[in-house]
């Protein structure tokens, strides 16, 4: 296979022949190592059967980096993010930090595999770094290392620069714990950065609201003075359609976030109400501006304005399916109690999907397989049950209950990730957004003053 | 007239009897025949000569075992063999339908020989000496393994041919995830409680995208090949491959195990 420069003179000075039969030589051998080197094409070979375990990780506090006195302040928030998006996550299973060694690392080269990868910790991943503040900055340098691979361990390596504050360190935080999920998370953005619109009557009159997906840093959005409804984030999250009683009754009003300001919208006369963006931007709404409440579609600008059902049972609440952008699930009560129906977008094919009851709230998954909804299946006078999150399969109209003796639980949004789902509760005596993972677990609790009601998740 | 009648059919029946009672005959004896000498030839089919045995029961202090139960798996380890092996003799009428009974016979490694030829002009070639051509490496025991538990079937990674499955065991991981998480067990027909393992093989681009979706081995159960090709087909992305790697693309075999 090697042919030294000695064989190669050789070659040339003797006769043509034999070097014509050394250059074939050559280029067998050559074609020889390109097969053995595509035998080095890379594959992976793996199954499932068994379900799958969560991915178990260590997150140890971050050290401080330079001798600044705002450091442990700025740690301690950027600590206390990084373990809560990790933990909200839902695909981590986070190592205690009770059982972690003395000497957390800061740099990779503090690392001590086989204290992490072994028991008590016996961690697969570990996410590490520093923070330090100087002259006003903050230096954030994240780690996250395959702590059972120590020839390459590392995964994600991350540095970050911003001022030094604590909205800012949080920032980074959720931006690093973003970095985290998307890698290990199957390539799903984290959802870290994302937002929760909800009506909130702590000022005394219903005004929207908007929060960051954890329940921190909560801000009012509206100053009407009246009662607005049903907030609805548009795709790009630039434009927020919320309903509005205003003096010709209930319309659909607009707030650019571009303009931080409210922006003219068509007024369609009669009541109407729940607007939904669909993916390309169009916005379905209940209108009663013919008579009866029916599902109208229009451009995100207000034209175009389409009626797609066309009966006298009030038809409200429509939600699109956000994967495709081509069937709408709403609420109809045209058989008596309301019910969850799906059509195409132009109105036709309609479908029942809920069997008995009272089912309202529908709420499309990202991936356009399953609805969320806020059922109750027993409806009367001294039935058991009351209102819980349901979740049903499109294709099959299977369902599983997600929440279960808690009260009322009411419209429930997904998290563009799909793992997660914010929803209105009263168990804890007064109505407040709550969120969970999709499989009904981890229910967190995420407003607590006053009254606040109808989230709606951000798309990104 | 009445006994003439009578007398004339007594004349008739004689004949009859005769053959009737002759025919019989003949047949007890085949069976008298049959029974003493046909049948001793094969008397090893009935029993095995275990009759002798039982009578000699009581005397003999060890009760004869049954036969070893590994010789009779092996027995149907070959007969399966056989069955496998008929198969592409009837295809080789058929050249398309040649790929299919080559990975019904082949367990794991032998796929690869074969597809590295249509790969090996995608991928321009560097030659690291260190690298270990596929299938020669020996089971990778990637970290992960370790999570497996020991559970039969469970996770693992078999002669990976490069290293990514150990450099990246964490992508490999996230990729297993994200298959078992769009599997619906539901779509595979609730009649079948067990069935054989059905592998995929497909591919995922730089930015995390499978494609080439393709059913190497079927499980015979067509609701369970369905239900695991329509796993792959719910994912968008895996998410995109780890930056520093240089390949253009992974691919992955993906076995789905079914039992209820």
């Amino acid at each position: 296979m090697v042919l030294t420069p000695m064989d190669t003179r050789e070659c040339k000075l003797s006769n043509s022949a034999r070097s014509v039969r050394y250059q074939t030589f050559i280029a067998l051998t050559l074609l020889l190592l390109s097969t053995a080197t595509s035998f080095a094409q890379d594959w992976i070979r793996t199954g499932t059967g068994l379900g799958v375990e969560r991915v178990r990780l260590a997150a140890s506090d971050f050290k401080s980096s330079t001798s600044d006195p705002g450091n442990p302040a700025l740690l301690k928030t950027f600590n206390d993010t990084l373990w809560n998006d990790l933990d909200n996550a839902g695909i981590f299973d986070l190592v205690s930090k009770s059982f972690y060694p003395l000497q957390v690392p800061g740099q990779p080269s503090e690392i001590n595999f086989s204290a992490w990868n072994s028991p008590p910790p016996n961690t697969s991943m570990l996410a590490f770094g520093n923070l330090g503040a100087a002259a006003g900055k903050v230096t954030v340098q994240g780690w996250l290392y395959d702590v059972k691979n120590e020839k390459s361990p590392q995964v994600l390596g991350k540095q970050y620069t911003d001022t030094a504050t604590s909205d800012a360190v949080r920032l980074i935080a959720h931006r690093f714990a973003d970095e985290i999920i998307f890698r290990l998370g199957g390539g799903v953005q984290g959802i870290a950065e994302t937002k929760i619109y909800f009506v909130s009557e702590r000022t005394g009159h219903k005004e929207i609201w908007v929060m960051d997906y954890d329940g921190a840093n909560q801000q009012q959005i509206t100053r009407l003075g009246s009662i607005s409804l049903s907030p609805r984030i548009s795709p790009d999250g630039s434009r927020l359609a919320f309903s509005s009683i205003s003096r010709g009754g209930w319309e659909i009003m607009m707030y650019s976030f571009d303009l931080n300001r409210m922006v003219a919208f068509p007024r369609f006369g009669g009541m109407n109400l729940s607007p939904s963006w669909s993916p390309e931007g169009k916005i379905a709404f209940s209108s009663s501006r013919n008579g009866y409440p029916n599902i109208f579609v229009i451009d995100g600008s207000g034209g175009n304005s389409r009626r797609l059902t066309n009966d006298q049972g009030p038809d409200v609440s429509p939600t699109w399916n956000r994967k495709t952008g081509s069937q709408i699930a709403f609420v109809s009560g045209r058989t008596g109690l309301p019910q969850i129906y799906t059509m195409e977008s132009d109105g036709t094919n309609v479908q029942r999907l809920t069997d008995q009851g009272y089912a309202v709230s529908p709420n499309w998954s990202p991936n356009g397989q399953f609805l969320t909804l806020s059922w109750m299946r027993k409806y009367g006078p001294g039935e058991p049950g009351s209102n819980d999150i349901y979740l049903m399969d499109i294709a099959s109209k299977q369902w599983v209950q997600l929440t279960h003796d808690a009260g009322r639980n009411d419209f429930p949004c997904w998290s563009p990730d799909g793992r997660h789902i914010v929803f209105q509760s009263h168990r804890s005596g007064s109505d407040q957004i709550w969120s969970m993972l999709g499989d009904g677990t981890n229910v967190k609790q995420l407003t607590f003053k006053g009254s606040n009601t109808q989230p709606n998740w951000s798309w990104k | 007239m009445h006994d003439i009648d009578i007398y004339s059919e007594h004349g008739q029946l004689s004949r009859p009897l005769a053959w009737s009672l002759g025919l019989h005959l003949a047949f007890a004896g085949f069976v008298v025949f049959y029974a003493v000498f046909i049948n001793s030839f094969r008397g090893t089919g009935w029993g095995s000569g275990g009759g002798g045995d039982a009578m000699g029961a009581t005397l003999v202090s060890a009760v004869p075992l049954p036969a070893n139960p590994a010789e009779t798996t092996n027995v149907l380890a070959t007969e399966s063999k056989g069955l496998s092996k008929s198969q592409p003799t009837v295809q080789e009428k058929e050249p398309e339908a040649i790929p299919i009974p080559d990975k019904n016979t082949k367990t794991k490694i032998k796929p690869a020989p074969a597809k590295s030829e249509t790969q090996r002009k995608a991928e321009p070639e560097t030659i690291d000496s260190n690298q270990i051509p596929y299938g020669e490496g020996g089971p990778v025991s990637g970290p992960y393994t370790m999570s497996a538990g020991g559970a039969k079937g469970g996770f693992g990674f078999t002669g990976s041919g490069g290293d990514f499955g150990s450099q990246y065991a964490w992508y490999v991981q996230a990729v297993q995830r994200k298959v078992t998480e769009n599997w619906l067990k539901y779509e595979v027909d609730p009649h079948i409680t067990d069935a054989k393992r059905v592998y995929l093989t497909f591919d995922i681009a730089r930015d995390g995208h499978p494609s080439n979706v393709q059913i190497e081995q079927s499980s015979g159960v067509p609701s369970l090949d369905q239900s695991a090709a329509r796993a792959l087909q719910r994912i968008d992305t895996f998410g995109p491959l780890p930056s520093d790697y240089s390949g253009s693309k992974v691919s992955v075999e993906f076995w789905f195990d079914y039992k209820r």
